[in-house]
């Protein structure tokens, strides 16, 4: 006997994420997933930025990594609510994985809540965990190809930071190339270079999250 | 290895799906997978077996059937398969096409005993 199902296989997921997203919403937190390979920067850029919001925006940190607290541990210094998940084997967070985390957080306290996913250009991009926006960190040290190699995780993203442009003297990464292959992926994909060591760009990019975060909150941040 | 996660998930809608109409074995999963999912079919099978394998599922076959990437232009109406991440309409070359296949990824029907 055939059964028809029709169903999508990750619903099970994106009810959780309807519900962080709710819980979201009415606390006015603009939520971002940050995604990368291992080694990108996401944990710099998430130091550097909490630098530069340090007074104007509140900033909180959901971190998963297969082991160790190292990330959360480098964070804390910053004096921002970090939440670390050990994802054991898991390469990638899921929506019930972050609703797990969020009983620690304060969200009425945060104005811009970021999950740093799993170091992986592949799985993180297929699930949803109630984000506003996906966005991600290619380094030139990767390489130009990266975005025709992992697809969907360029597609999904609304924002493309390239990070380590210090160093492109030094490698053979072509930044027409890199710009040109992504937006093939997605012509509408936002893409601003920046370096955490020397601190380029990193201005463009804090306007793009205040940005964000006006579109979200409806009104100025919190002083 | 999200083919891990993804497996758990067929496993559980399955099982589901077949309690409903009282079956009591599982032989066959037919799974829809868009290109842009990044399945890789060889390793979903495995981990499928794996954690079907103490449950009304055990040694059922999971098929899978591809569905390549394909657009649609919102300025010429076109309608085209998009081939090496061109994300632009062949046609017309505007970028303002939407996807209508390739992110799916759903149990489409299973055959219970």
């Amino acid at each position: 006997m055939k059964i028809n199902v029709m169903q999508d296989v990750l619903q099970a997921n994106d009810r959780i994420a309807a519900e962080n997203r709710q819980l979201f919403n009415k606390n006015r937190n603009l939520v971002l997933n940050l995604m990368s390979s291992p080694g990108a920067g996401k944990t710099s850029l998430l130091e550097k930025t909490a630098e530069k919001l340090a007074g104007k925006l509140r900033l909180g940190v959901i971190v998963g990594d297969i082991e160790t607290t190292r990330d959360a541990d480098r964070l804390s210094r910053f004096d921002i609510p970090a939440i670390q998940l050990t994802t054991g084997t898991a390469c990638h967070l899921d929506a019930n994985m972050v609703a797990s985390a969020l009983p620690h957080l304060k969200l009425d306290t945060i104005d811009i809540l970021v999950v740093e996913n799993v170091g992986n250009l592949v799985c993180p991009a297929e699930f949803i965990v109630g984000e506003d926006f996906k966005i991600m960190i290619l380094s030139v040290t990767e390489g130009d190809e990266k975005p025709l190699k992992y697809p969907l995780m360029f597609r999904e993203s609304a924002l493309m930071l390239i990070n380590k442009i210090d160093l492109l003297q030094y490698t053979n990464f072509n930044l027409a190339e890199a710009r040109a292959n992504a937006r093939k992926i997605n012509p509408a994909i936002d893409i601003i270079e920046i370096s955490c060591t020397n601190g380029s760009g990193l201005d463009e990019w804090v306007s793009w999250l205040t940005a964000r975060h006006r579109g979200k909150s409806g009104g100025a941040g919190h002083a | 290895m999200h083919e891990m996660g993804i497996a758990q998930n067929i496993l559980d809608i399955a099982i589901s799906a077949a309690g409903k109409e009282g079956a009591s074995r599982i032989t066959r999963i037919n799974l829809v997978a868009g290109e842009l999912r990044g399945i890789v079919p060889l390793q979903l099978s495995f981990c499928f077996g794996l954690v079907a394998k103490d449950s009304i599922a055990g040694g059922a076959y999971l098929h899978i059937e591809e569905v390549p990437v394909s657009g649609h232009c919102n300025d010429c109406n076109s309608d085209f398969s998009v081939k090496e991440y061109e994300y632009v309409c062949p046609k017309c070359g505007s970028a303002k096409i939407q996807l209508t296949g390739g992110t799916e990824l759903s149990i489409k029907d299973i055959e219970v005993e």
